[in-house]
């Protein structure tokens, strides 16, 4: 009877400003220079990165490319317009599918990665033992794996917006066939400029560094043993999916709300 | 900041592996005189300088009460234990003393410096007096034992590479693993990696080296042949050294200097031989193992 309907945001809201907390420590560790002390571990966090998680990406970027260029395609001719599928695959991949494919990936590989890693450390008290021997575990654990996510990320995201446009344009000109490929193209660019994907590379960073975030907040906050860590797990998961939405939605609000920024009407 | 993350770490922690048996505020049976009666508080000279100090240190996680005015001197150069039924607080206090937790009230020395008033770098660097042995060795499982030993000289020292070979290789033969160097942790027994933990807390010379229960989940043979080790390598090195358990043998192996904690407090401490004629009857009964006595199972 003590806890009332209330507790629970009250509880979602207090974990939000711990979070809030965590992430302004984190940026401080790296803006202050302090996790340069350990470039090192930054770089390794960065290959391990690069090994780990950049051909999971990349595979899921260029499935949904083929998938929106067919949807487009055959969206297009049953409007007779089969020469305009290259407009779906412009804003479809750049603005919304990958950064949403990005940030789903970036939740279910190096998210929960993050939690298992960073909490197991945790209930093992290596975290601790790094701290007695006098090293700030969150500078080493936390603040190196998010210079590490900052330096390889932009590369990979813009190489993964580049492996789904060429799938849609497999899917489009390739397979599906009605448009020849100057005819995709010339659409294709004509619905796109450096800004769009300036902005959908600001949509992914944001993403990815909500979800290197709440990884290591969870992974370093992490109790109660295994069972603790798996908990943390979930948790981290549902509140970056919740995230990678949230900063979708607001992405393309504040990008492209007011301006659609296409080459129709007046 | 982020030693509130660690403290609701720690709490967490506690909560599920170091739960006190007694709850002493707002839970307790009877009053303080009794709860404390065998609390005699002496502290028996020991004939040397005090490297860690407890003064009136008071430690709660919500309504458990772990540390409740504790009175403690840790003598230097000497091997210290502190002894104590489960759960009364051994742990918490190894935390206080490198800064992992903070008393609510009180203070902890080191070497006479405040520890809770430190700043963050000072805390740092106060760190790297010790080296601490945790349960299970606490070894990084993303590197092998030799990087495991070489990581605080690495990190902390501008020590080349042949420099640091020549360390690690030095303290991996003495703790009895020269040749497993190129082993991850997950190869290796609970002996093995409380022997690797061993060396890597000894790596850079520490004036205190500080063991949590070197002796759990160890057979006799192997927490004997791991005691003399310690009494070893103590011989050869100095300094503080404090281990945190509640085997009576390993106590008898290797303690000079004993304190008894019971209920957040210190029951008894002295010099070990004095603490085993002691005639408090909580000294008598945990020292000797006996079932009668002022320790029940509650």
């Amino acid at each position: 009877m003590g806890r009332t309907w209330l507790a629970v945001p009250r509880d979602w809201v207090a974990s939000l400003g711990d979070i809030a907390k965590f992430a302004a420590r984190d940026f401080y560790e790296i803006f202050g220079g302090r996790v340069f002390k350990f470039f090192g571990e930054a770089l390794r966090q960065a290959g391990i990165l690069i090994l780990g998680s950049t051909l999971v990406i990349w595979s899921t970027t260029f499935i949904l490319g083929l998938q929106c260029g067919i949807e487009g395609a055959y969206f297009n001719r049953s409007v007779g317009a089969p020469a305009y599928a290259g407009v779906f695959s412009a804003w479809c991949d750049l603005r919304e599918i990958m950064p949403y494919a990005f940030g789903y990936m970036m939740a279910a590989k190096v998210g929960t990665g993050l939690v298992a890693e960073i909490g197991a450390m945790r209930i093992s008290d290596e975290v601790d033992a790094l701290e007695v021997m006098g090293i700030s575990s969150m500078t080493f654990l936390c603040a190196t794996r998010l210079l590490a996510s900052w330096m390889v990320l932009p590369f990979m995201y813009i190489a993964a917006v580049g492996a789904g446009f060429f799938a849609s344009y497999l899917a489009v000109v390739q397979q599906i066939g009605e448009v020849s490929s100057g005819g995709f193209f010339l659409i294709f660019w004509m619905f796109q400029n450096p800004p769009d994907l300036l902005y959908s590379l600001i949509k992914g960073m944001t993403m990815a560094t909500f979800i290197v975030i709440v990884g290591a907040y969870y992974g370093y906050t992490a109790s109660g043993g295994p069972v603790g860590v798996g908990t943390a797990t979930a948790k981290s998961m549902v509140l970056n999916v919740v995230g990678v939405h949230l900063v979708g939605m607001l992405g393309t609000q504040i990008f492209w709300g007011s301006n659609p920024r296409a080459p129709i009407g007046g | 900041m982020a030693e509130e993350y660690e403290r609701t770490e720690e709490q967490g922690e506690l909560e599920s592996e170091d739960q006190p048996t007694h709850v002493m505020e707002g839970g307790g049976s009877g009053t303080e005189a009794e709860e404390y009666q065998y609390h005699t508080g002496q502290q028996r000279d020991h004939g040397s300088d005090d490297a860690i100090e407890f003064i009136d240190v008071k430690k709660s996680f919500g309504r458990n009460t772990i540390l409740n005015g504790l009175n403690l001197g840790i003598p230097d150069n000497m091997i210290s234990m502190i002894l104590g039924p489960s759960g009364t607080g051994k742990s918490v206090c190894i935390k206080h003393m490198v800064g992992l937790l903070y008393p609510d009230e009180g203070d902890v020395l080191v070497h006479g410096e405040s520890v809770p008033n430190m700043a963050d770098d000072d805390l740092f660097e106060m760190r790297k007096k010790f080296g601490v042995l945790f349960q299970d060795g606490a070894l990084f499982g993303s590197m092998n034992l030799y990087d495991n030993v070489a990581f605080p000289l690495r990190q902390h020292t501008d020590k080349g590479e042949d420099e640091i070979a020549e360390i690690v290789n030095r303290r991996l033969k003495e703790v009895g693993l020269g040749g497993a160097g190129d082993k991850m942790p997950n190869e290796l027994s609970g002996g093995m990696r409380k022997r690797a933990g061993f060396a890597r807390a000894l790596v850079l010379d520490p004036q205190i080296v500080l063991f949590d229960e070197p002796d759990s989940g160890l057979d006799p043979v192997r927490t004997a042949l791991l005691c003399e080790l310690i009494k070893e390598i103590h011989e050869e090195n100095g300094g503080c050294y404090v281990v945190i358990t509640h085997d009576i043998m390993s106590a008898r192996r290797v303690a000079e200097y004993i304190a008894i904690l019971w209920k957040g407090r210190i029951v008894e401490s002295g010099p070990a031989q004095e603490l085993f004629n002691s005639d408090n009857q909580f000294v008598r009964q945990f020292l000797s193992g006996e079932a009668k006595g002022p320790l029940g199972m509650e």
